[in-house]
């Protein structure tokens, strides 16, 4: 896997859209994986409970497939120099999240490229929001 | 409550371990349905394990602070990777308050961390966390 080429990198260009849905088996395996078992991610209940409409997919789960979908662009997650966001609306489990970006930044002197990139879900949230993501080229 | 008066509180979690398992099962997670794209990677998001996890569950739990665990939302978080780090690495966390400011019945602490790899001194990740806590019911 090799990173874009600065030459053929223009403002503008667009990643894949990467679409995922996110069932509570995946949110309860992250739960695992990342030690993060607040049960407003495992307990559909507990969530109810606290005023939400069920169980949420951790915003790091949801950042972490965001950055499956740069990684893809950019050849390589090594290639990943940055990545923010803000969790704006949960995504609830069962939900399909769909993961955009596009080149609004190219830096020729260091060879880096600056994405806008954000996430909606399939009932029309925009979960992701203010992201921003630099991704290094190839020369 | 937290409260500006916790502002510049420092965690610190030397020694975490980047293990390969550990590495392949939270990208296997967040793959979910799909393929691991990219198999034997650390994914960037595992600094959410050795940098943030480490640090920000001494936060959670400093009596002091007293955030109310109930009402805890990850509102922004910010990752920079410098250098790329590799199963088998060892690197040392932390993580200060840099910012705590109270509004509309919420408190939204800001944090800053990072991970540096001792063996040559590399900063392998760079983050910054927004949480905001509710109050309690």
């Amino acid at each position: 896997m090799t990173a874009p080429a600065l030459a053929a990198v223009a403002v503008g260009d667009s990643i894949a859209l990467l679409a995922r849905t996110v069932t509570q088996e995946q949110i309860d395996a992250y739960a695992e994986a990342s030690g993060d078992h607040n049960p407003i991610h495992v307990d559909p209940e507990f969530a109810v409970s606290v005023g939400l409409p069920g169980a949420i997919a951790h915003g790091l789960l949801e950042m972490g497939i965001l950055a499956d979908a740069v990684a893809a662009w950019a050849g390589g997650n090594a290639n990943l120099l940055s990545l923010s966001c803000r969790f704006s609306k949960p995504l609830l489990a069962g939900d399909t999240i769909i993961c955009t970006g596009t080149v609004i930044a190219i830096d020729d002197a260091e060879g880096i490229a600056t994405l806008e990139v954000g996430a909606s879900s399939d009932r029309g949230d925009r979960v992701l929001t203010n992201g921003r993501a630099t991704v290094r080229l190839s020369r | 409550m937290p409260d500006p008066s916790h502002v510049g509180r420092r965690y610190t979690a030397p020694g975490q371990q980047i293990d390969a398992g550990a590495a392949a099962r939270l990208a296997d997670a967040i793959a979910g349905p799909d393929p691991v794209r990219e198999p034997g990677a650390v994914p960037p998001t595992f600094a959410a394990v050795y940098c943030m996890a480490p640090t920000l569950a001494q936060l959670l739990t400093d009596p002091e602070v007293g955030i109310n665990l109930a009402g805890l939302i990850h509102g922004e978080q910010t990752f920079e990777w410098p250098a790329p780090v590799r199963p088998g690495d060892v690197v040392d966390a932390s993580a200060e308050i840099t910012s705590i400011e109270s509004k509309r019945g919420m408190t939204f602490v800001r944090l800053a961390m990072e991970a540096v790899r001792p063996a040559d001194q590399a900063v392998v990740c760079r983050g910054t966390s927004l949480m905001i806590v509710r109050a309690a019911a």
